[in-house]
């Protein structure tokens, strides 16, 4: 009996009515139902709608008309996309019972192509974090080992791709939170370049660096997920569309790629992460690829500039959350300034604040050049450093996360020692570029290290394209957990 | 170097409460932030300017009305309305 439902294989068995798309719903369903307990992965379930879609895609099948790819194929989306009629709360407190009045661009265009939405699934409050733990409904378990973190902040989604309890997801990227927690739970995650796919309706955290991409069990899946929904769209004025369909383009051979290896991201990784990446160095020479040493000493300061400007945009965007138009509300209050004042207090965990409070700070007056201006120019040195980086190789292969999923409940008084974990991840953000973490190999904990492919600029279709030769050589995908989730 | 002072002060411009059970340790968490922010503050920037990283420009559209939310839906998710309208509470 197969476990894996890859988008292409369901694709297939819908077509061939192997199986009907009512039935495929059902199994995820009961695999949800059943499996969730362990995993946290999902924070709603849509079971009528997901019937409802399943109903209409088997009136099609009937009537022998085809299906476009993702049709009738079960999904989930972060809950930070918004979906008309279904409460969306970005796994803070601040939005429970929040149910938006529209829908995200993507989510449209798939509802569109009759996508099948399971469910919403579990972050990081508002996205800022990297476990998954900082959300209001507890922390998403990693399939692999359910005692360890899903990673975060699309924890939700990765723990649900990695086991079976979805087809794929999509979830968001601000400074890894696609990529990491793939990278934990052994999945593909693709952050595609910034304003390849819109953000309209996707919740605001940090809007010059947030972007949509899918998380799947194999490269195909993404390149499928990522035509579908990368547009421009009137409604983000800084989406800007894709330059052409990915997944056709698939399967070129990547003989003579020259791929970079900046080495200031290989400094402090944990030494089995690192032979991992030696081994996957291995595959890509007998793949006809070579490699190129680089020196990126601006990546450095990856962190600090991701942080004050992430910080920063997340002050001004959070601002709108006043508790008057929609979300909580405190109960005590005597003037308005203090209901405004306790309501995001009460409404926002800890780690939001801190951001808020820190944003706050850095463009404060006095404090505006020093910290947010001058991170500013230097987010130009690191965009300048990658595009010379560029001219010297095809695309960088870096770990994804200098460290494997590790366990639940790491207490620690330093926020930014938490912050450690996106170091490798940041930088793309920063630069905008697209990336894309693959699973190659485990560490010595058994858990999945992730490979960080990061391309220039609408670089998608030789991205993917090397992802997808690296994955058919390495024969490891559909990458998910055996015996969790759907059994079909 | 932030003082409690200066977390009240920040806090206030940022519209959050912070209560005196709080004060030390955001204060103690705020400061390692902002000395992990001075990396760049004292970095040499070198090349110093910053616009989009995907060299988009703005761009207008067209000034004309298009369909939009009605009134009832936009209020929906509000806590407490009036007559079509946002209500803000007075409370003694």
């Amino acid at each position: 009996m197969e476990t894996h439902g890859t988008v292409a294989r369901l694709h297939g068995m819908l077509e061939s009515r192997v199986i009907s798309c009512t039935e495929l719903t059902k199994a995820y369903l009961d695999a949800v139902g059943r499996d969730n307990a362990a995993l946290n992965a999902y924070v709603k379930a849509t079971p009528e709608a997901a019937l409802e879609t399943a109903r209409r895609v088997d009136e099609k099948i009937a009537a022998g008309q085809p299906l476009a790819p993702l049709e009738g194929i079960p999904m989930t989306l972060k809950d930070n996309i918004s979906t008309k009629g279904i409460e969306t709360t970005c796994c803070s407190r601040m939005l429970r019972g929040y149910v938006p009045i529209y829908d995200a661009t993507v989510w449209k265009v798939l509802k569109g192509q009759n996508a099948v939405l399971l469910g919403k699934t579990n972050m990081d409050e508002f996205a800022m974090g990297s476990t998954c733990e900082n959300s209001c409904f507890g922390g998403a378990g990693n399939p692999r080992d359910p005692g360890r973190v899903a990673g975060g902040s699309s924890g939700g989604v990765a723990a649900a791709v990695a086991g079976n309890l979805a087809a794929y997801g999509l979830g968001s990227d601000t400074g890894g939170s696609i990529r990491e927690p793939a990278s934990f739970c052994g999945a593909v995650g693709f952050k595609p370049t910034y304003g390849a796919v819109s953000r309209y309706g996707l919740v605001a955290f940090a809007s010059s660096f947030d972007q949509i991409g899918p998380i799947a069990q194999s490269v195909e899946d993404a390149a499928l997920v990522y035509d579908a929904v990368a547009r421009r769209d009137p409604m983000d004025p800084t989406s800007s569309g894709s330059r052409g369909a990915v997944s056709p383009a698939l399967g070129k051979n990547v003989r003579g790629l020259k791929i970079g290896v900046p080495k200031e991201y290989f400094d402090g990784i944990r030494s089995d992460v690192a032979q991992a990446l030696q081994k996957a160095a291995g595959l890509w020479r007998s793949l006809g690829a070579e490699f190129v040493e680089l020196s990126m000493p601006s990546v450095r300061l990856g962190l600090p500039i991701y942080y004050i400007l992430a910080c920063a945009e997340a002050s001004s965007n959070l601002g709108r959350y006043d508790g008057i138009r929609y979300g909580y509300c405190t109960p005590h209050y005597a003037d308005r300034d203090e209901m405004v004042c306790r309501t995001r207090s009460e409404g926002f965990g800890p780690e939001v604040k801190r951001r808020i409070l820190l944003g706050t700070y850095v463009l404060s007056a006095g404090y505006y050049d020093a910290y947010y201006k001058k991170a500013q120019n230097l987010r130009g040195a690191v965009v300048r450093a990658f595009d010379r980086a560029f001219g010297e190789c095809d695309l960088m292969m870096t770990p994804t996360v200098p460290v494997t999923a590790f366990k639940k409940g790491r207490k620690t008084t330093d926020p930014v020692e938490n912050y450690q974990t996106d170091i490798c991840t940041v930088p793309v953000n920063i630069a905008g570029l697209p990336a894309v973490s693959l699973p190659c190999g485990a560490g010595r904990d058994g858990m999945p290290v992730g490979m960080q492919l990061i391309g220039p600029r609408f670089s998608e279709t030789a991205l993917l394209n090397a992802a997808f030769r690296y994955e058919q050589a390495a024969g490891e995908a559909p990458y998910r957990v055996d015996g969790m989730g759907v059994r079909l | 170097m932030v003082t409690k002072q200066d977390i009240l002060k920040i806090a206030e411009l940022a519209k959050l409460y912070v209560g005196p059970e709080e004060l030390d340790g955001l204060t103690d968490e705020l400061n390692k932030m902002i000395r992990f922010a001075d990396e760049v503050a004292t970095a040499s920037a070198g090349e110093t300017s910053f616009n989009t990283v995907n060299g988009l420009e703005n761009v207008f559209r067209e000034d004309a009305p298009r369909p939009c939310s009605g009134r009832e839906e936009i209020l929906k998710n509000a806590g407490s309305t009036e007559d079509g309208f946002f209500l803000v509470r007075r409370r003694r």
